[in-house]
């Protein structure tokens, strides 16, 4: 099977299955179109989309429910086109796509999600998108908190 | 911030060759059309803001802020 190397995780099999084909990349990276989706129970829910042209360049993500589990998609017409689905309607997460928050965790800095652009995969044909909204329901950068420890 | 009032129809300059031009007013929208020269940006902000992020995000994440990150998931 081919390989793409990746900085974090070595020499990775290139699963044709968990490629992931963004047609315009992603804003600021519209050259990358292609990643390995890579999950690692390990490090479960986070996830890992790795590009398989920059070893370098690696974004983790975690699934929307994960972090909003009452989060509503607003996907733009022209981004269902993209995503090859039905522009009229949206579609239903975890059946028809699967929607993920791309995480910013700086050294010393807030950790936070980007809910106003999930990355949106489309499970049939493995086409993906960052899908920006339109309204201003969610933030670019939702804070991630830690979870209340249980009383013991 | 300059504020101007403008009906569907309008136009305004921006710089020697950027055009807004109000096309429809409805509700909750407004429908602009935007003449520019290829070389200039137009972008919707929310999609900048997402570019910042992405930028943000792709820096190398090290195991301790990994960590931080999954306390805050499970």
């Amino acid at each position: 099977m081919p390989q793409i190397s990746s900085q974090r995780f070595g020499p990775l099999e290139l699963d044709s299955n968990a490629v992931l084909e963004f047609p315009a990349g992603l804003p600021g990276f519209e050259g990358q179109t292609r990643f390995l989706l890579v999950e690692d129970r390990a490090t479960a829910p986070i996830v890992f989309l790795q590009s398989c042209s920059a070893s370098e360049l690696c974004f983790l993500a975690a699934p929307l429910a994960a972090i909003d589990d009452a989060y509503q998609l607003a996907i733009t017409p022209e981004d269902l086109h993209r995503l090859g689905l039905d522009e009229n309607r949206q579609p239903r997460m975890n059946e028809e796509v699967l929607c993920l928050a791309i995480l910013s965790a700086p050294e010393d800095g807030p950790l936070t999600a980007n809910l106003l652009a999930p990355a949106v995969i489309n499970l049939v044909n493995r086409k993906a998108v960052q899908a920006v909204r339109a309204d201003s329901r969610y933030s670019h950068r939702h804070p991630l908190a830690p979870r209340e420890a249980p009383c013991s | 911030m300059l504020v101007i009032r403008r009906r569907p129809g309008e136009i305004v300059l921006i710089g020697p060759e950027v055009e807004i031009e109000i096309l429809d007013s409805s509700g909750s929208h407004v429908k602009l059309g935007i003449r520019a020269p290829k070389d200039v940006l137009v972008l919707r902000k929310e999609i900048q803001l997402t570019q910042q992020q992405n930028l943000a995000a792709a820096r190398e994440v090290s195991p301790t802020a990994l960590d931080r990150l999954l306390d805050t998931l499970r």
